[in-house]
């Protein structure tokens, strides 16, 4: 059963030596069950920090971030990331590297491999198990990413601009194949992301976020019907509308 | 290849012509190993080498030839020296207690290393330390770690242990400590335990900057073997030397310096081979790209 996320007035301060940042300034938010949600904004405007703020992987100085009535202190397998460069796990090949969280929590060999395989199926990877992340193109390791995040079942997928490094055409492939996934395995996706356009295509409703200090600028939900025209004049009225409230 | 053929048979002066174009490119053609140019350099040298003793540009006995050297190759085969420890005793003595004393600081460093490097506290505290004990020359160590230890095997095999494990205990930590961040959360959004996290991302994110400081730490073994075998033993290429040197035996002592580099070429070419076998996903690559 999925849960919601709620950002409860959370600020985040970034104390170094001598220099204060303040990543974050109250921002609060609700992302709904089976909700993709895009967060975009300028370098600097605490997109990476807010989704590592749901994930766990940091603290918030003041506020709360909850998942239904559990506020996050530390990262858990219910919250599955994937990362720009995709952290695979270099020494293990794409299967194992995808069994890496069931294993963690003691589930069989065979449940394993066959919960792995299936996997491998709906990233469409087959073939390439035994290879290791070296040995993949950029795409590939960012399916085997998305598979290993899903193998530990999450309730959402946390995902820090999981494209930017890919060009254009392997990006637009895979946005296809991560809206497939999304409607097969039904999750909550926060999608942190450059780009105005993969942000509209994808996502149910648009965060912008504006830098220094980084606060919620204005919200957009996005009612076009999938698959969606990347050159409809609607699409297009909304990167406009998008875009001005960016800059 | 017909048209080679058709100029082979070709009589006019213009044929003989393209008849060598022809030798010239089979030659060309024939790709001769890279190994081939080494050994001709080699030879060269030692050829030139036996020339400049024969026509006394070199010293006899501050340079013996080739030729002398092969001699006493084979009288240390067969007859030793000093008479009686023969080569393969020499060698079998070094071998043995360079595995000893680096096999003690791998073992040692591994895991100590992986403790101190994942320990904020533990590496600021230990840092100094590490410094220092790595900056003392080994073989300075000698008269010490004969005081505590005397002249018995244990003190050479302390020492080479000593000088190994301070390198490789220093490229664990670094290796550690240099452990992409992004796995470690990878691995904590999982669902993978600190203990797991230890053993399953740090360790194997750390070997191969671990086995670059165990490649570094083979050449020490090898510089502290030759000193503390000069003292108080007859067994061991460095007491070949030492010996030899009694004996104004310079003749020995190069065959003997041939040993010691025989040694360490099959010992690194072990390890790299250990490398390997241990981290298929680094060599991998290097393989695809060559």
């Amino acid at each position: 059963m999925s849960q919601h996320i709620v950002v409860d007035r959370v600020t985040k301060q970034f104390d170094l030596a001598d220099e204060h940042t303040l990543a974050l300034d109250d921002v609060s938010l609700t992302i709904e069950a089976n909700e993709f949600v895009s967060i975009v904004g300028r370098s600097g405007c605490g997109k990476t920090t807010l989704l590592n703020l749901i994930a766990g992987l940091i603290t918030p100085t003041k506020g709360e971030v909850r998942i239904g009535n559990q506020v996050i202190t530390r990262p858990g397998p219910d919250r599955g990331m994937v990362f720009q460069h995709s952290a695979l796990f270099p020494w293990l090949t794409a299967i194992d590297n995808i069994q890496f969280g069931p294993r963690n929590q003691g589930v069989l060999r065979k449940e394993r491999l066959e919960q792995a395989h299936e996997l491998i199926e709906l990233v469409r990877l087959k073939g390439f198990e035994k290879k290791y992340p070296r040995e993949l193109s950029g795409g590939m390791q960012q399916r085997v990413a998305i598979a290993r995040a899903l193998a530990v079942d999450p309730e959402m997928l946390l995902m820090d601009e999981p494209f930017g490094a890919l060009d254009e055409l392997t990006r637009a492939e895979m946005q296809e194949e991560l809206l497939r996934i999304w409607e097969a395995r039904k999750k909550t996706v926060v999608f942190v992301t450059h780009s105005i356009l993969e942000a509209i295509y994808l996502s149910d409703r648009i965060i912008v976020l504006s830098p220094h200090p980084g606060r919620l600028r204005a919200e957009f939900p996005i009612d076009l019907p999938r698959p969606r025209q990347r050159s409809s004049q609607q699409f297009m009225k909304l990167y406009e509308d998008i875009h001005d409230a960016i800059f | 290849m017909p048209s080679s053929d058709t100029s082979l048979h070709a009589t006019t002066a213009g044929g003989r012509a393209s008849v060598r174009r022809v030798v010239w490119r089979r030659l060309r053609r024939l790709r001769i190993p890279d190994w081939v140019y080494g050994l001709v350099t080699v030879l060269f040298l030692l050829w030139l080498w036996e020339y400049a003793v024969d026509h006394g540009h070199l010293n006899p006995y501050q340079f013996p030839p080739p030729s002398k050297l092969q001699g006493t190759f084979e009288s240390l085969l067969e007859r030793g020296f000093p008479r009686g420890i023969t080569t393969d005793v020499h060698l079998r003595t070094t071998l043995s207690r360079i595995l000893k004393g680096y096999v003690a600081a791998t073992a040692l460093a591994i895991p100590s290393g992986l403790v101190i490097g994942s320990n904020s506290i533990l590496d600021r505290a230990a840092l100094p330390i590490i410094t220092f004990a790595r900056s003392v020359a080994t073989i300075s160590l000698l008269p010490l770690a004969v005081a505590w230890f005397g002249v018995g095997e244990f003190t050479r095999v302390f020492l080479i242990a000593y000088g190994c494990y301070w390198i490789i205990v220093t490229s664990v930590v670094e290796a550690v400590k240099g452990v992409n961040r992004q796995y470690i959360h990878a691995a904590q959004t999982l669902g993978a335990s600190r203990v797991q996290i230890f053993f399953r991302v740090m360790l194997p994110a750390s070997l191969p900057r671990i086995f670059s400081g165990m490649r570094v730490a083979l050449g020490m073994a090898f510089l502290v073997i030759i000193a503390v075998e000069m003292i108080g033993t007859v067994r061991g290429l460095g007491a070949l030397i030492m010996e030899a040197r009694t004996f104004y035996r310079t003749d020995v002592t190069i065959v003997g310096m041939f040993f010691i580099a025989i040694i360490g070429f099959v010992l690194a070419n072990v390890l790299s081979w250990l490398e390997r076998f241990l981290l298929p996903w680094m060599t991998d690559l290097d393989e695809v790209q060559r």
